[in-house]
């Protein structure tokens, strides 16, 4: 701008003539159309931050009164982008509960079920693709994630020679992730769940790159649900609808699991290869296998991050 | 004079400089991102909690047809039965039985129908020390050879849960044997897989083509 104002200063005495104040004018005029037209897209900006949210204190800082409010907010901003009025809720983790999943690799088939359970019930973006859960293909008497294929596709499962290993979320007891996060926006939680808040979450992806497990995902893009496939059983930590730009990983379904149900990936499993439950019960289906099983494998435990997932054995 | 006359060059070039822009903008010239190609929905199938068949309770529970649970609708009370095996040793079965995969096990072993089916009376089911078990009853039966399996059925940790981890808060539902394994062909069918992840990135989508 100082530049056009330059050739003005040139004779300060004479003071501004008319016909240098209008080229100075319409140079400034077309800048200024060409600035706006530049801009004309953020028109399309639709779910920018509201005041509310951009005011919202930190989670573990809210009162109940202000957590309240929070949840009413998204109540309302679902409903009016969804059209359904959704049920949310914060919850709180149980007393005396640690969750703890076990795999059963003898039983999975790799029919991949489980990925899609758990996307319709945490309200994934479908496009593009968010999963939370990775089906590896393994040649049989190998345990090499280099050798693993998730992108199968033959016309039955399973197939002769081969094992699946489903990989998602490990809620590890030494998260990584946890660590590396510049703003608190994800910790672990009493009952053992490694949770994110969506609204805290700057989207740096330091925690994509810390998982040794790809178990976080990131949103690229505005997240596109079909408003029929919407869960409206929501939680605040868990599977409320998120925004372009935030992370999102596996919290073992909270809005189920701390509500005392199994988790989506767990019941819509065929084999029943998937169990799930509270370690510090030593009745617990978890218990029983850890107790008694050939648990074989905390992934990569070498790393030292201590999963609560652990790979089983039948026989 | 020369100075004025290349201040006017400098602001008109300025001036139609933007214009351009303007209409650069307007216009979209450089192009928009273009729209993602969609992507078809998953088949509810597959999000579907349903075990992959009924058991003999649950087809009675449900008011499915049980009519094949009915035994002397056709067969004759008292009448003994005989069953006759090919050269093969396979067990020959009548056509109104040609529904059943005789099965179980990879042996031929298990090809004759009273090693479960009791002889004398075809509603019930016994075990090979003699004990008459019911027919929603299966599973004491199959615990019967299956013990490791039953043990681990017992504890929950074998087969489909579904329901509430925590009791104090719910049921949980417990499937039986006979809700996924069929009994005559016990081993658990093969299914098709639900779709993979589908990349959008054109080179990634390439090397997942290249794979199949």
């Amino acid at each position: 701008m100082s530049d056009i104002h330059k050739p003005c200063a040139c004779s300060p005495d004479k003071g501004v003539s008319r016909r240098s104040f209008l080229r100075t004018s319409t140079v400034l005029a077309s800048g200024v159309a060409a600035l706006a037209a530049s801009l004309a897209p953020l028109r399309e900006l639709t779910d920018y931050t509201s005041i509310e949210q951009f005011m919202q204190k930190y989670y573990k800082e809210m009162t109940p009164q202000e957590m309240e409010k929070v949840l009413e907010r998204i109540t309302r901003e679902v409903e009016q982008h969804y059209k359904i009025r959704p049920h949310v809720k914060d919850y709180k983790p149980m007393d005396g509960v640690e969750f703890v999943y076990c795999l059963n690799l003898t039983r999975c088939i790799g029919c991949r079920k489980c990925v899609h359970a758990c996307v319709a019930e945490n309200n994934q973006s479908q496009n593009p693709e968010i999963q939370y859960i990775r089906v590896l293909k393994l040649p049989h008497g190998s345990l090499d994630m280099e050798k693993g294929d998730h992108n199968y596709a033959p016309s039955s499962v399973p197939e002769k020679g081969f094992f699946y290993m489903p990989v998602q979320c490990q809620q590890c007891k030494n998260p990584p992730c946890v660590k590396v996060c510049p703003v608190k926006a994800t910790w672990q939680e009493s009952d053992g769940i490694t949770v994110v808040d969506y609204d805290w979450c700057i989207g740096c992806r330091y925690c994509e790159a810390a998982c040794p497990y790809f178990a976080r995902r990131f949103n690229f893009t505005k997240p596109s649900i079909p408003k029929e496939r919407l869960n409206p059983n929501m939680s605040y930590l868990g599977n409320r609808p998120r925004k372009q730009g935030v992370m999102e990983k596996c919290h073992f379904c909270i809005q189920r699991t701390r509500a005392g149900k199994y988790p989506a990936c767990l019941e819509v499993c065929p084999t029943g290869a998937r169990k799930f439950g509270n370690i510090l019960d030593p009745e617990s289906e978890v218990s029983y296998i850890l107790r008694t099983k050939r648990v074989f494998i905390q992934l990569k435990e070498e790393l030292g991050t201590s999963p609560r997932f652990f790979y089983y054995f039948d026989v | 004079m020369k100075g004025s006359s290349k201040e006017s060059l400098v602001l008109t070039g300025l001036t139609l400089a933007f214009l351009g822009l303007t209409a650069a903008f307007v216009f979209d010239l450089w192009g928009r991102i273009p729209a993602r190609e969609s992507l078809p929905l998953v088949d509810a199938s597959f999000t579907n909690t349903a075990t992959v068949r009924l058991s003999a309770g649950e087809l009675i529970r449900s008011d499915g047809d049980a009519s094949g649970l009915d035994c002397y609708a056709c067969h004759e009370r008292g009448k003994p039965l005989k069953l006759q095996f090919d050269a093969e040793n396979n067990v020959i079965l009548s056509k109104e039985h040609s529904d059943i995969v005789v099965g179980h096990g990879r042996h031929k072993r298990n090809n004759n129908c009273f090693n479960c089916h009791d002889e004398t009376n075809l509603e019930v089911l016994q075990t090979r020390d003699g004990h008459q078990v019911k027919l929603v009853d299966s599973s004491v039966l199959c615990g019967s050879c299956h013990g490791p399996t039953y043990r681990d059925w017992e504890a929950g940790v074998h087969g489909r849960t579904s329901g509430y981890w925590m009791r104090d808060l719910g049921e949980i539902d417990r499937k039986v044997c006979t809700s996924c394994h069929d009994p005559h062909s016990p081993a658990f069918p093969g299914r098709p897989p639900a779709p993979g992840p589908r990349s959008l990135h054109p080179i990634a989508k390439a090397s997942i083509e290249r794979a199949h």
